[in-house]
């Protein structure tokens, strides 16, 4: 251990029971803060349940546009195959290409 | 309802405010307002974000109340919410920006602390200006140990580090501090 490191830690324990000693006073910002917290705690909770509410009865149009999302991309999925059919029917020399792309 | 008189323990009070009871949320914040304030405090920069922090740690404690294990006292489980909280506060700090020194907080309008306290100690100065200047964890491990004089077991608790892990961090810290100390010297 190097010799100067006793020292060098006193002087830093020194500092630290002096840090210790001057604690900040928390008196004042203490005063009422179970009001404070109360109020914000309501507030909050009105904030949520007004989330909530309006989740809850826009829940039927997200299911609607969910469904409707999905018949929209099967329809589009079942084009896109076919034309694909039709385009390797009307040109075989496209197949081996259309496999190593697969 | 709940007397703030009556002497309830906590656990009781918990199980009061799951069924609705805000008068006991109350009381609980009223019984460990002091322990919250006082660590928070040697992480603050002025009396907005100190009252800032206690009210998110008080908030998350209420909100996540149904998580709180009674295996270990309230007051633990408190202070770990105000160990994490006080973490994120330095970690925001750190990624919006420079320090901000008390004459400028001053300048700026915004109130230190403890306005009402004697002015520091010229070393104190340079205690919290290196304090500052350490990484998160760092400042995190050596205030927790050195400042609020918590055991590394407690630390090692609140943090949810392993207590070899608390005295590693805490040696760099202290090697970090003293080597931060010295050039300012």
């Amino acid at each position: 251990m190097n010799e100067t490191e006793p020292h060098a830690d006193d002087g830093l324990d020194a500092l630290f029971a002096l840090a210790r000693a001057q604690r900040p006073d928390t008196d004042k910002a203490e005063y009422a803060f179970e009001t404070r917290l109360m109020a914000r705690l309501r507030a909050t909770r009105e904030t949520e349940s007004v989330w909530a509410r309006v989740s809850w009865r826009l829940m039927p149009f997200f299911a609607a546009c969910v469904v409707g999302l999905a018949i929209w991309h099967s329809e589009v999925a079942a084009e896109a195959n076919e034309a694909v059919q039709v385009a390797l029917t009307e040109n075989p020399d496209a197949v081996d290409t259309w496999n190593n792309l697969n | 309802m709940v007397s703030a008189e009556s002497a309830t323990p906590d656990e009781q009070l918990v199980e009061a405010t799951l069924r609705g009871d805000d008068h006991a949320f109350a009381e609980l914040s009223r019984r460990h307002k002091k322990r919250v304030f006082g660590v928070a405090s040697r992480f603050a920069r002025d009396a907005g974000e100190l009252e800032d922090i206690c009210q998110d740690v008080f908030v998350q404690a209420y909100f996540k109340l149904r998580q709180f294990r009674r295996d270990s006292p309230f007051e633990h489980w408190i202070m770990r919410i105000t160990t994490f909280k006080c973490y994120d506060y330095l970690r925001k700090r750190r990624r919006e920006g420079p320090v901000v020194s008390v004459d400028a907080m001053l300048e700026s309008g915004h109130e230190p602390c403890a306005p009402e306290a004697p002015a520091p100690h010229p070393d104190l100065e340079r205690l919290h200006a290196a304090l500052a200047e350490l990484s998160p964890k760092e400042r995190l491990v050596i205030t927790l140990l050195e400042l609020e004089e918590r055991s590394v077991r407690e630390v090692a608790d609140f943090t949810g580090w392993t207590e070899t892990n608390v005295k590693v961090r805490a040696f760099r810290a202290r090697a970090a501090l003293r080597k931060l100390m010295e050039n300012r010297q």
